[in-house]
């Protein structure tokens, strides 16, 4: 219990150093007093009230949200697929949402304001369409089929995405952005259109909490103890889904997020409790994409790279740490 | 009418007209945008030209742009994929407009969001230029110096486009890498070349953007005259591209390859809308179409 409080308590001081190196520093020099003025509302208006109040907050704002959301959706899906090769990669939401923002780049680089939503469409849409087959016909539901669907819709849409970008590379530059991941000072806007899908997927998730405990001891188990395996699985998909294609609307492919926090955070831990994963990697997720996101926006300043690398930078020694030790 | 409500009127309605000038004044003085950035060189040549220097210039990321020599010592915003400019540095500019392109649709969005007057007046071909001017003129309260600019514009484009003495069969290439893409006749340089007295071949090809990735079988089966090459990457790139392309056994078969009239052009001025557009074609036809009198 007290490693738990500690991992807790580290992963709380780690994405509070995260959100203050987000919101002190990029292209411009902003002092850190100035800052501290204008987020409690003291600080003179100008330009460097501009940028701390539209651009750093919420894209502040927005890496904690998204990084949190990819965390606990590879946290929930890892634990209802039973799989720790499980992300939102595994239930398509990422292919179909590559594959719907490429689709507006090229075909309406006019209309660009509707990449998220073309994203956020597709995204659950893929994974519709993997629940459509997963949870239909023999052995509806179980966890090979689900994995089996997911990765036949992922290679669906990473086709459809690569067929685009091939039959118009001039297009290529715009889109490696979003197919990197990366934030963009986009004000309040992506959050305005995508906060009821994070609303709706965190709800579900507190929901299934202690039933994916309970599916961890088995389908059998879990039966026997009055869940429905079937019916936890296909509510943690949708709940991932849901804040997987969100996210990506917002971030671009941030798949590896997902995929590795929930991991760090159970090594850490040493628990696989859903309770303590699930807000763990909450936490872990929103300070690693604020620190990647802090160092994407100041290494070339003010020149903005895509922040997936960085995290993978930020990300992979920690796990192989982790890795070494715990296995 | 009476006497007293004449005079009274005779001092009254020159006072009128008086504030009502002095407010229209000030109206147009307020719109009259004072802190310009540019994002194009088109834009920011044609603000020099007119007059109205903009306080930033943008730069792509390993561009080679060609700015007027005035512009030098101005701010550059290194320009990048999503938003274009990094938006802090642009608003630690206070700009009252930014002179933006299409290429950066999100950025501009984003810019508006802050309140940015955000306008695109880009020439995608080479009429584009004089409409694309007075409308720059207009913004900037600058339009009788954009008259007289347009004017001198359309005396150069006259002149540059006279006794053109043969129209020959021209492909004109952007190298990427080692791809070949090949210039639309609805592009900036494909007009251009067009405009020079070519015959633009694009193989049948087409497409909004004005370029399209080009198969060397088409370059074959099209068998231009003249191969004109824009190598475009990063500077240090440029001189590989250059000698992969003028090289490219692939067009070996071609009449341009056989007759030696395989070209790089390497000044941008093919890929980027010019205020100095007469010149830019009297070049193009001295030195790719020769078909320069004398």
């Amino acid at each position: 219990m007290t490693r738990r409080l500690i991992v807790l308590a580290s992963l709380v001081a780690l994405l509070l150093a995260a959100a203050i190196a987000e919101l002190a520093l990029g292209a411009v020099k902003v002092p850190p007093g100035e800052v501290l003025d204008i987020l409690f509302g003291s600080g003179k208006t100008g330009p460097n009230h501009q940028i701390v109040e539209s651009l750093r907050l919420p894209r502040t704002v927005e890496a904690l949200v998204v990084g949190a959301a990819l965390g606990v959706a590879g946290a929930i899906l890892q634990g209802a697929l039973a799989n720790p090769l499980a992300s939102p990669d595994v239930i398509g939401v990422t292919g179909g949402a590559g594959f719907g923002a490429i689709l507006i780049i090229v075909l309406f680089p006019e209309k660009i304001a509707l990449l998220p939503i073309g994203a956020l469409v597709f995204g659950l849409l893929a994974a519709a369409l993997v629940f459509v087959f997963a949870w239909t016909g023999r052995n509806r539901g179980s966890i090979a089929k689900v994995v089996l669907a997911g990765i036949a819709m992922l290679s669906l849409f990473t086709a459809g995405t690569t067929g685009l970008l091939a039959a118009f590379p001039e297009k290529a530059p715009s889109a490696i952005f979003f197919l990197a991941g990366g934030l963009t000072s986009s004000g309040w806007e992506s959050l305005d259109t995508t906060w009821p899908y994070f609303l709706a997927g965190a709800v579900l998730v507190v929901f299934l909490i202690r039933p994916l405990d309970r599916l961890a001891l088995g389908d059998d188990v879990a039966a026997s103890l009055g869940s429905r395996p079937q019916l936890i699985r296909f509510g943690a998909a949708v709940a991932a889904a849901l804040l997987a294609a969100a996210s990506a609307a917002i971030a671009g492919l941030l798949a590896f997020l997902g995929l590795v926090v929930p991991h760090v955070v159970r090594m850490a831990g040493r628990t696989s409790s859903q309770t303590f994963v699930v807000p763990a990697s909450a936490l872990g997720g929103a300070a690693l994409l604020a620190g990647g996101d802090t160092l994407a926006r100041t290494v070339r300043a003010p020149i903005e790279l895509p922040v997936g690398p960085f995290m993978v930078i930020l990300g992979v020694p920690v796990f192989l740490w982790l890795l070494r030790r715990a296995l | 009418m009476p006497k007293a409500r004449k005079s009274r009127l005779a001092v009254a309605l020159p006072l009128l007209a008086a504030a009502l000038c002095l407010w229209v004044a000030s109206a147009a003085g307020a719109a009259t945008p004072k802190r310009i950035v540019a994002l194009t060189p088109f834009a920011a040549n044609t603000l020099v030209k007119l007059g109205a220097p903009p306080v930033a210039i943008g730069q792509t990321v390993g561009g080679n742009e060609r700015f007027a020599p005035q512009l030098k010592g101005v701010t550059v915003l290194p320009l990048a994929h999503p938003n274009g400019p990094n938006l802090e540095q642009l608003v630690s500019l206070r700009p009252d407009l930014v002179l933006s392109t299409k290429t950066w649709a999100k950025g501009n969005q984003a810019m508006q969001n802050l309140g940015i007057r955000v306008v695109t007046r880009e020439p995608v071909r080479v009429n584009g230029v004089i409409s694309k001017t007075l409308a720059i003129g207009r913004l900037v309260g600058k339009l009788p110096e954009a008259k007289q600019l347009v004017a001198k514009m359309k005396e150069g484009l006259g002149k540059a486009r006279q006794g053109i003495t043969k129209r020959p069969s021209v492909m004109v290439i952007l190298g990427v890498g080692h791809s070949p893409f090949t210039f639309l006749p609805n592009s900036w340089g494909g007009d251009l070349v067009r405009k020079a007295g070519a015959e633009v071949l694009a193989g049948g090809l087409n497409s909004g953007s004005g370029f399209q990735r080009i198969s060397d079988e088409v370059v074959i089966a099209e068998d231009p005259e003249i191969l004109i090459v824009v190598p475009h990457g990063e500077p240090e790139d440029v001189p590989a591209i250059t000698r992969y392309f003028e090289n490219d056994p692939a067009w070996g078969a071609t009449k341009a390859a056989k007759e030696g009239h395989i070209y790089i052009s390497t000044n941008n001025s093919l890929l980027q809308a010019g205020t100095d557009v007469g010149k830019t074609i009297e070049e193009v036809r001295k030195k790719y179409l020769h078909n320069w009198p004398g």
